[in-house]
């Protein structure tokens, strides 16, 4: 698509096609910054990139941002948790504001940020930082302790995520010691959670001059498995408290403009409590899944919120209104083997037949053997569904749950 | 804003699970549209799983049929091997319904269905034509009888469920569209024609001969007049003497010929050869009889069943031990067709060229590389080995070097240059083909500078061709690496790259004048009255002193489909003008494609067979050949007075080219 010049130029932290793809659509300029490996192919079609290692945040940082400022690049945008930190530091020198760097940095820490939410009284559950496998059993223990769980009951668990991690990855549930004894050493510090009853929702905010434009709730049928928008008419009732919420995050966070990713928790008594909030696109395609439902794309609306250049009108333009014009419910389902070993793919006839089947990402098994899973977040592709009645589709998501892709 | 009504209601062309699958099927061909290219792969599974699951449905195929184009377009083929329609092989189909994934299979029912509309006119792809769309379809048809008529394996059934039913829909929904009368009559007609142009490839034809066989044994199929051609063709196959009558096998073949007297063995021989020139087709009794001659020492009978001419006969006398041996090295049933290739080897006399007879030595002598039999057993299995299988392909490719095709790929510079070689200088070719299977390389100047095909990278091809002849596995990827090379070599230079390329790649009887009719930087027609006079007189005998073409040249056409609309530039070789039995000048050469039989629109229709033509070559008048011509060689102009070309003529040819290929490149030249 042909560029206009009076708009933004954005720099892309990480190499993904999608985004690269939405870019290439749009009329802003931009360039890849990304990791050597992924130079040859962005040269074969003519991808606008820029090589760097994003291995070590350290004085180098400030080489990358001064040849980003003197290719003319207004602001970089992350694509991966593990360049957040790095666009701060680039956006730092590039807007000339300092204070991106440490907000950066209060993004990659789960524990800071939490600290942070607390301080700025945003309901967060019980955390604490744990350093080897005795915080852990000590956490565990001191939690149930708090319920006055007598010995031999079942205790509650408690949630174990790393400090920098994405999503689910090495996010842990721990019930019992002999859990504990199954953590490699090489996961410590970890942030440590009481568990909360209830339900997990996520939201993608789009935000720019501080305030929200554009505001989705993602509906968390099974957490790790299953996501759809737009929610369900009951968690969409939350929506005028959610918005509120997000504004006290855009205030303790100090946010101006970009793309938040919060994860919230309703308990049964209808609390709501801040998870965590990640400043980049979220996995489990739920950008595709707001394309699908919306028919906007989700890159490019992120691409409008980071870039300083953008104009009210154009956003106005750009989204939809929440909900009521959506054309239906997206929905996604992470697909697991259930069974040991396996030999093929093969789509349960049920899943295939129904009107709400999109179309799947699977691959055929490359091993018979099925990995133990050890955490969450390691799914092996992911099946899509498309209809009206957000309740037929979370009772599909579910049902999914039962089934065996892998025989 | 909503669309939610759409949802509801179910669309009236089918069903309501139909309507559902139309939508997400328009949905997710809308995301393959938007997507660049290089980020088409993570979009076309869900169009193929969507595909699949809409075929399904009772009213699906007209559907996909309507929406294949689309499909084409938004790129469902970027990336695949169907990338490219004008160089899919027919032959391959078959192959992917029996062992290709669903998607594969999806993929293949589309693209059949992209080429019914391209065959129906309703749509156009760059690279084919309707015609070439049409025959592509009959073949397959001839190809897959088995789905046509029911008669499909159980394994196939088997093995794609559901999806295997709805392939034999498919094959009915393109048999109503291609609209044949009586298709086996097509098939047989079809079959003819390629045979006309002596293919050194003959597999798919004897599929095709097969297929059509096992159909007629049922007995309850009536097709007439046809009856005769198909019986010529099977009986070439299966039954080509009295000795061979009812398809015995070879165990009772060898039976009978061992009852057979002197008389009975001459009349087998002429039967074979009569069979063999009537049609081009080598029964593979033909090699056992041939062993059987060699075995027995009765050799006074090769002539005979060779089908030798004088010419032939004083080759054979003068070179028979060479010969003996090549029967004895090369020629077994699972070789039969390079029989055919061995008479015309004879016929064309190449063996009074002093190296060709030691060359052809160390060709039966030769002992392969580990990579070079490794390639020949992935690609021709093990049936014969490698090197019988390489010494057969030898003698096939230079008894016919017309015969040679580029297969599906993208390599018809390479596969030009085979031909011309063998045409033009047989040892040259023998030297490389020594070259490559035994060192795995290839050695080739290019101004001086040395290009060794195993120091650079690969060109179009990404490895050996599957599908073509066992010389053009071993030698087009090192052709194609060295031409790529070549061709990187001559980047900004502001010209065409194969006016260097070709006299340094083809041969120093390339011509060294270099003259196109297009100009290069904005792809419009330049200087149409210069090139068209330059070109008659270099080449048509009126206008150039009665002097033949000497040495075939690289010449390139602008090839065009049926309405004369562009398709692709392509590489050919002119190879002679004469007049044919009409007193029609025309232009004969040799066409790289699988099959030359072509109609460029506009009245070029270009023909193999009843207008002079010999066997592989393609014909068209000498101004219609013009007409789609945009670069030649020529030898530096004389200066003696060339002769005028009627201006009438002139306009003719200017006007051709006008209202084809260069309908939208006319800029300012006019």
């Amino acid at each position: 698509m042909k560029k206009d010049e009076n708009k933004g130029y954005v720099a892309l932290l990480g190499w993904k096609l999608n985004a690269i793809d939405a870019l290439e659509s749009f009329d802003r300029r931009y360039i890849v910054v990304a990791p050597q490996w992924a130079e040859d192919y962005a040269k074969e079609h003519n991808i606008p990139f820029m090589s760097w290692d994003y291995e070590r945040l350290d004085e180098r940082s400030f080489e990358i941002a001064h040849r980003l400022q003197d290719e003319g690049v207004d602001v970089a945008i992350p694509l991966f948790e593990e360049t957040v930190e790095w666009a701060g530091a680039i956006n730092a020198v590039l807007l000339g504001n300092p204070r991106l760097m440490g907000q950066s940095m209060l993004f990659r820490d789960k524990s800071l940020m939490k600290r942070r939410a607390q301080l700025a009284n945003i309901r967060v559950g019980i955390f604490e930082e744990g350093n080897d496998k005795g915080d852990v059993i000590h956490f565990l223990k001191r939690v149930n302790q708090a319920l006055l769980k007598l010995d031999g009951d079942p205790n509650d668990p408690i949630h174990l995520k790393a400090f920098d991690k994405s999503g689910c990855c090495g996010h842990r549930v721990i019930r019992t010691p002999d859990d504990v004894n199954n953590i490699p050493d090489d996961e410590f510090p970890v942030l440590m959670e009481s568990h909360l009853d209830g339900f997990e929702f996520a939201v993608e905010a789009f935000i720019k001059d501080r305030k929200i434009q554009f505001l989705n709730i993602s509906e968390y049928v099974t957490l790790g498995y299953s996501v759809f928008i737009p929610a369900t008419p009951e968690l969409e009732k939350w929506r005028p408290i959610v918005t509120k919420e997000i504004e006290k995050l855009i205030e303790a966070f100090d946010i101006d403009f970009g793309f938040i990713h919060p994860e919230y928790f309703v308990t049964s008594d209808g609390n709501m409590y801040f998870g965590e909030v990640a400043y980049r696109p979220p996995g489990f395609n739920a950008l595709e899944l707001m394309e699908r439902a919306y028919g906007f794309n989700a890159y490019q609306g992120i691409v409008l919120m980071f870039d300083p250049k953008t104009t009210e009108e154009e956003i106005k333009k750009f989204f939809p209104r929440e909900v009521v014009d959506a054309k239906g419910h997206a929905g996604c389902f992470g697909v697991y083997p259930r069974r040991r070993v396996v030999s093929e793919l093969r789509i349960p006839e049920e899943t295939e037949n129904d009107p709400y089947f999109e179309f799947h990402e699977l691959q055929a098994p490359m091993e018979n053997k099925v990995t133990k899973r050890s955490a969450f977040g390691t799914h092996w592709g992911l099946i899509y569904f498309f209809g009206e009645d957000p309740h037929r589709m979370k009772d599909l998501l579910k049902a999914q749950e039962e089934l065996d892709f892998y025989v | 804003m909503s669309d939610n009504e759409n949802l509801r209601a179910p669309l009236s062309s089918g069903s309501g699970q139909q309507a559902v699958l139309e939508e997400k099927l328009e949905y997710a061909c809308s995301r393959l549209e938007k997507a660049q290219p290089f980020n088409k792969v993570r979009f076309q599974h869900p169009v193929l799983d969507l595909g699949r699951r809409l075929m399904n449905q009772e009213n699906g195929i007209p559907v996909l049929y309507a929406m294949a184009p689309r499909m084409d377009k938004a790129g469902l083929f970027t990336g695949t091997d169907w990338s490219n329609p004008g160089t899919l092989l027919p032959g391959l189909v078959t192959q992917t319904f029996e062992h290709g994934d669903r998607d594969t299979v999806m993929l293949e029912c589309v693209s059949e269905l992209r080429l019914l509309a391209i065959a129906g006119g309703v749509y156009s792809s760059p690279g084919i034509s309707a015609e070439h769309a049409r025959h592509f379809l009959t073949q397959v048809l001839a190809l897959n009888l088995e789905y046509l008529f029911g008669t499909r394996t159980e394994t196939v059934r088997e093995r794609l469920g559901p999806l295997g039913e709805k392939v034999e829909e498919l094959f009915q929904f393109i048999l109503t569209h291609i609209g044949f009368e009586n298709i086996l009559e097509n098939l047989i007609e079809e079959i003819w024609r390629i045979l006309a142009q002596r293919p050194v490839q003959v597999q798919n034809v004897k599929t095709m001969v097969t297929r059509i066989a096992v159909m007629l044994s049922r007995g309850d199929i009536e097709i007439g007049e046809y009856r005769l051609g198909a019986d010529r063709l099977t009986s070439a196959l299966f039954s080509p003497t009295q000795g061979c009558y009812n398809d015995p096998g070879i165990a009772a073949y060898q039976d009978r010929l061992d009852a057979m007297d002197f008389a009975a063995l001459q009349q087998e021989a002429g039967g074979f050869a009569r069979s063999m020139h009537d049609t081009g087709l080598v029964s593979d009794y033909h090699a056992v009889f041939l062993r059987m001659l060699m075995a027995r020492e009765q050799f006074q009978l090769i002539p005979d069943a060779l089908g030798l001419s004088s010419t032939g006969l004083d080759v054979l006398r003068c070179y028979q031990d060479l010969v003996h041996a090549l029967i004895r090295e090369a020629i077994y049933p699972q070789t039969a067709q390079a029989v055919y290739g061995l008479a015309m080897l004879l016929e064309r006399g190449i063996l009074h060229i002093p190296a060709i007879a030691p060359a052809l030595w160390r060709q039966i002598g030769l002992n392969l590389s580990v990579l070079t039999e490794s390639t020949l057993i992935q690609i021709f299995g093990e049936a014969v080995s490698p090197k019988i299988k390489l010494l057969a392909g030898v003698i096939s490719l230079l008894g016919q070097p017309l015969g040679i095709a580029q297969g599906n790929n993208p390599t018809c510079q390479a596969a030009r240059a085979l031909s011309l070689w063998s045409y033009n200088a047989p040892d040259y070719l023998l030297y490389f083909i020594h070259q490559v299977s035994k060192y795995d390389s290839l050695l080739m100047h290019f101004e001086g500078r040395p290009i060794l095909s195993t120091d650079v990278p690969a060109g179009l091809l990404q490895s050996a061709p599957i599908d073509a002849d066992p010389v053009s596995a071993l030698l087009v990827p090192h052709l194609d690496r060295i031409y790529n090379e070549m061709s990187r070599l001559c980047i900004g230079r502001g010209e065409d790259p194969h006016r260097w390329i070709n006299p340094e790649f083809h041969g120093w009887w390339t011509g060294r004048d270099f003259v196109i009719v297009v100009d290069v930087a904005t792809g419009n027609l330049k200087a149409a009255d210069t090139f068209i006079t330059r070109f008659y007189n270099s080449y048509h005998p009126f206008y150039n002193g009665n002097q033949p073409v000497i040495h075939p040249q690289p010449v390139g056409v602008a090839v065009t489909d049926s309405n004369a609309n562009f398709v692709g530039w392509h590489a050919i070789t002119l190879i002679r003008v004469a007049l044919d039995q009409k007193n029609v000048m025309r232009v004969y050469f040799y066409n790289p494609n699988n099959d030359s039989g072509q109609n460029w629109g506009n009245g070029a229709v270009v023909s193999t067979q009843g207008h002079g033509e010999r066997f592989g070559e393609a014909s068209l008048p000498f101004p219609e050949f013009v007409s789609r011509l945009y670069i030649f060689h020529d030898d530096p102009l004389d200066n003696s007075d060339p002769a005028e070309i009627p201006e009438a003529e002139m306009q003719r040819v200017k006007e051709m080219m006008q209202h084809s290929w260069a309908s939208d490149r006319m800029g300012d030249a006019g």
